[in-house]
């Protein structure tokens, strides 16, 4: 039982933050209809940008804010400069419907490397604000940790705010109207445009805050070849291929969902199997229920 | 090319072997060695054409099926002793296999979630291979081709005899997948790439196809993975790393995907670009970092200004142009 309580634990913090991952790439899903690879690069360079202002202040919430900051403006710069020109060019041809996959994943490339020339190619030690070191119950220490408490707390707290954001504002539902129809949206007097550069600013938001709980969940350290920033992409990926890739709630849920359902793989049957595990579960998904656990059906586009 | 006869083409390539032979035997140790590291890349990306320009697929984990097919002919080797040729065999057969077993996924898949799921599996599979013992870890397994025949001379060196098997292997995976493309399959797959519903409405099993391609395309991305481990002497999970899927995608781009024409020109370029950017740096004398990193960050960008301007590839932008030119 004590080990099932630990386990559980485990994987709703790691699950919280492969859910904000997920939300990152919804977000850019629904207002672009590309799925950002350069996510992963992103989340890295806002992450560095946390890391960059530890070395000024002493807070980490507030350097936290700053890497929001910092990687909502990347994004916003990225969907201006560079996906607007992306789409206007590619509409026709035969790998239309691949070319803006393929830009993503140039653009993760560059945003790596020029993180690697700004901040080196060696660890850096990202210090987390509370102690890793488990709750005490009894004898018994959990690998629970007030981290992974305030991991979960965060998560939350930025899922209230969007939430809030997306029902009750008059952005929020310019934002969902143009998921919907652009050229309805359109008609209706809205700024797709700007819109769209929003939703990409936010999703830049939330992938640094998945970046910098990523790096504070694990040992703390940072690095720009580090394969947990391209697990953090799949993750987030499977994540919101669960949810149905359309929806926020949904990418929520796959994301929870994703983490227990690894921790407990695990923790129960072999540690060994890290990466078969999320990546059956999305074949499974993919399989069984296309448009997502939470997805209508039809929710699947090309 | 298209108007070629068979025996045109088989002349060509000849010819173009006779030409790549020479050029063997005049160029310094370290040109050879990455003339095979062309060829390799040469394979690789047309496996990426024949997959993502042929049948429209888009596969982000073609450096998992270069790896399928390195540690598939390592094994062989180590544990049967076959000969060369035969382990070359077996990591065709194997990757095959593998892209069959991905084709049935993949032809359920489509556009950004069949992305996905092979990038997965390139972030995924060079891990895999740390888990299990027999595959060797971090280290893992030496594939060693031999040395030279003594019939070649004495001053016959390793890296010469990698580029000649390499070349060889090269010439005729492209000679095969020339004829595949100009075969009933190759028009079957452009006509689903050009439209996929109107080329079920012609009769077309649209699944059996795209699997098909992406068994073939996988067949060759194996050989690629095989002569790669030749090249470099072992396979191991950091021979295979995301990176690779990215460069070949990258060549695949730069040469355009829709045609085997401009093949060369993106393994080249991948090739190139380290080389001329060191030499520039050595001259203006930059530091080790920018050294490292720029080429990386040059061939990313070239990528992006192909996506954005010339998507179709050099080769074919040509092509059209000067058919233009012709109508007028």
């Amino acid at each position: 039982m004590f080990q099932f309580i630990n386990t559980l634990l485990i994987g709703i913090t790691s699950g919280a933050i492969y859910a904000l991952m997920a939300l990152a790439i919804v977000l850019v899903w629904r207002s672009t209809r590309v799925i950002n690879f350069a996510q992963a690069g992103q989340a890295l360079a806002s992450t560095y940008f946390g890391y960059q202002a530890l070395q000024y202040i002493d807070s980490f919430w507030i350097a936290l804010i700053i890497a929001m900051a910092g990687g909502a403006i990347l994004s916003a710069l990225i969907e201006v400069i560079f996906m607007r020109i992306l789409l206007k060019h590619t509409t026709s041809g035969a790998i239309a419907g691949v070319a803006p996959i393929i830009a993503t994943l140039g653009l993760l490339e560059i945003i790596r490397t020029l993180v690697t020339l700004k901040w080196g190619g060696a660890d850096v030690i990202v210090k987390a604000p509370l102690s890793n070191t488990g709750f005490s119950i009894g004898s018994n220490t959990l690998v629970f940790s007030p981290m992974k408490l305030a991991i979960i707390a965060v998560v939350t707290v930025l899922l209230l705010v969007f939430s809030v954001i997306f029902q009750k504002t008059s952005i929020g539902l310019s934002l969902r109207a143009s998921a919907f129809s652009p050229e309805l949206a359109r008609l209706a007097g809205i700024r797709v445009d700007r819109i769209r550069t929003l939703g990409w600013a936010f999703s830049g938001a939330t992938g640094a805050v998945a970046g910098l709980l990523l790096v504070t969940n694990g040992n703390g350290s940072l690095s720009p070849a580090s394969l947990e920033f391209s697990l953090l992409l799949i993750s987030g990926f499977i994540a919101a291929v669960i949810g149905g890739l359309e929806s926020l709630l949904g990418s929520v849920v796959g994301g929870v969902a994703l983490g227990i359902i690894t921790a407990f793989v695990l923790m129960y049957i072999s540690d060994s199997l890290f990466f078969i595990a999320p990546f059956v579960v999305l074949l499974l998904v993919l399989f069984i229920r296309p448009q997502g656990v939470l997805g209508k059906k039809g929710g699947r586009r090309a | 090319m298209h108007k070629l006869s068979n025996k045109a083409r088989i002349a060509i390539f000849i010819v173009l072997g006779f030409v790549i032979f020479l050029i063997s035997n005049r160029v310094d140790e370290l040109r050879v060695y990455q003339g095979a590291t062309v060829a390799v890349y040469v394979v690789g990306i047309a496996s990426i054409i024949l997959l993502t320009g042929y049948s429209g697929q888009v596969s982000l984990g073609q450096g998992a099926l270069l790896g399928v097919g390195g540690y598939a002919a390592a094994l062989a080797r180590l544990h049967w002793g076959v000969s060369v040729p035969v382990s070359f065999a077996i990591a065709i057969l194997a990757a095959a296999a593998a892209g069959a077993l991905l084709g049935v996924a993949a032809a359920r898949l489509s556009g950004p979630y069949l992305a996905g799921t092979t990038l997965a599996l390139a972030v995924g599979l060079p891990s895999i291979a740390n888990q299990f013992t027999f595959l060797g870890g971090e280290q893992g397994l030496f594939y060693d081709v031999g040395f030279p025949p003594a019939s070649l001379g004495e001053d016959f060196t390793q890296y010469k005899w990698f580029f000649w098997i390499a070349a060889l292997a090269t010439l005729l995976a492209i000679f095969w997948l020339q004829n595949v493309m100009r075969s009933r399959y190759g028009r079957t797959w452009k006509a689903i790439r050009g439209s996929d519903i109107a080329a079920e409405l012609a009769g077309i099993n649209i699944a059996r196809v795209k699997i098909l391609a992406f068994t073939l395309s996988a067949g060759v991305a194996g050989l690629a993975g095989a002569l790669l481990a030749m090249t470099i002497g072992t396979v191991s999970p950091s021979a295979f790393p995301l990176a690779l899927s990215f460069s070949l995608l990258t060549g695949a781009v730069l040469s355009g995907v829709t045609t085997l024409g401009g093949v060369m020109i993106g393994a080249v370029t991948l090739v190139a670009i380290p080389e001329i950017v060191h030499s520039v740096v050595d001259r203006i004398g930059a530091s080790e970092a920018v050294a490292t990193n720029l080429p990386s960050l040059i061939v990313s960008a070239l990528l992006i200004v192909t996506v954005i301007f010339v998507p179709n590839g050099p080769v074919e932008q040509m092509r059209t142009k000067s058919k233009k030119v012709k109508s007028l």
